[in-house]
């Protein structure tokens, strides 16, 4: 990205849906996870798992491993459950970069690699909220 | 870049008076707004900060979806604010049950709907067939399973005496185990 070799660069590919976040953070090619993390290792009720406040705590630990990895900026890829279900990321999404962001890792792209079906399998009948 | 629909009536709000509100916005979320009035379709590209640009979208849709443009804004006032966005149409069999359903979630001179905003403190509008709720997180969450209660049936009261529940929660400060 800049000027010296040591400024490593990362992809954080962030999965969140309304009942969980899961963050990892892979090098460039996505062929070797640096660091991961998801909801259950920070919270306690199952419930809790998809909240940003979750997300923000899984970050802040991300953040530091990946730094300990020599990661300086991370491009994000978002996603939601997709496919046949929701098609919006959840609420740990935002959370999660403005943590990252605030833990000192420069943020790069941000892409929604949510998978949308070009017209795949039927959908299913509607869930009450 | 990203796309979003605004319903024609809505375009006038977005944009404001002289541009004014659409000004705002590009500044406060770092973003340029290209606003199509024909067609409602608005392109949103990220100038500055791609961390702020992020709601940019949610503002322009809340906006679009009834809210008023304060609120709207509001939602980059903290880390923890979510919009939300539940669509009637595809939780009602036909116009008839919507309209009801509507009515239902508005409730007598619009006191159930003041209630759910009272209750949770989050803002919540209802705008053609969408309900939309901008507010913190635990909050958006429980007026969207008042919407899901009343939506099933349940008798106002007990949505009430839910909704009071949440209050008495949420008031009592925040959990954080």
């Amino acid at each position: 990205m800049s000027e010296s070799q040591d400024d490593k660069w990362g992809i954080a590919h962030v999965f969140s849906s309304f009942n969980n976040t899961l963050i990892t953070i892979t090098d460039q090619t996505g062929a070797e996870t640096l660091a991961k993390s998801s909801g259950g290792t920070v919270v306690k009720q199952n419930r809790d798992e998809a909240s940003p406040y979750a997300a923000m705590q899984m970050a802040e630990v991300v953040a530091e491993k990946a730094k300990a990895a020599g990661i300086e900026g991370v491009h994000v890829r978002v996603r939601g459950p997709g496919g046949n279900g929701n098609k919006s990321p959840g609420p740990g999404a935002q959370a999660t970069i403005r943590a990252l962001a605030r833990a000192g890792i420069e943020i790069g792209r941000i892409e929604d690699v949510t998978p949308i079906p070009h017209d795949g399998t039927r959908a299913p009948k509607n869930k009450r909220l | 870049m990203q796309h979003v629909k605004v319903p024609q009536d809505r375009i006038g709000v977005l944009i404001g008076e002289g541009g004014e509100m659409m000004r705002e916005i590009e500044s406060r979320a770092e973003v340029r707004l290209d606003i199509d009035s024909e067609s409602g379709s608005v392109a949103i590209e990220s100038v500055g900060d791609p961390v702020t640009a992020l709601v940019a979208p949610d503002i322009v849709k809340a906006i679009g979806r009834g809210f008023k443009p304060e609120t709207a804004l509001s939602l980059l006032d903290g880390d923890m604010r979510r919009f939300e966005l539940i669509d009637l149409s595809e939780q009602t069999r036909n116009d008839n049950d919507l309209r009801r359903q509507k009515g239902r979630i508005i409730g007598e001179d619009g006191r159930t709907r003041e209630l759910m905003e009272e209750l949770s403190g989050a803002d919540v509008v209802i705008y053609g067939s969408t309900v939309g709720i901008i507010g913190e997180s635990e909050e958006v969450e429980a007026v969207r399973r008042a919407v899901g209660m009343i939506l099933d049936g349940s008798p106002h009261g007990a949505v009430y005496s839910f909704l009071e529940e949440k209050h008495r929660e949420l008031t009592r400060g925040p959990d954080l185990a």
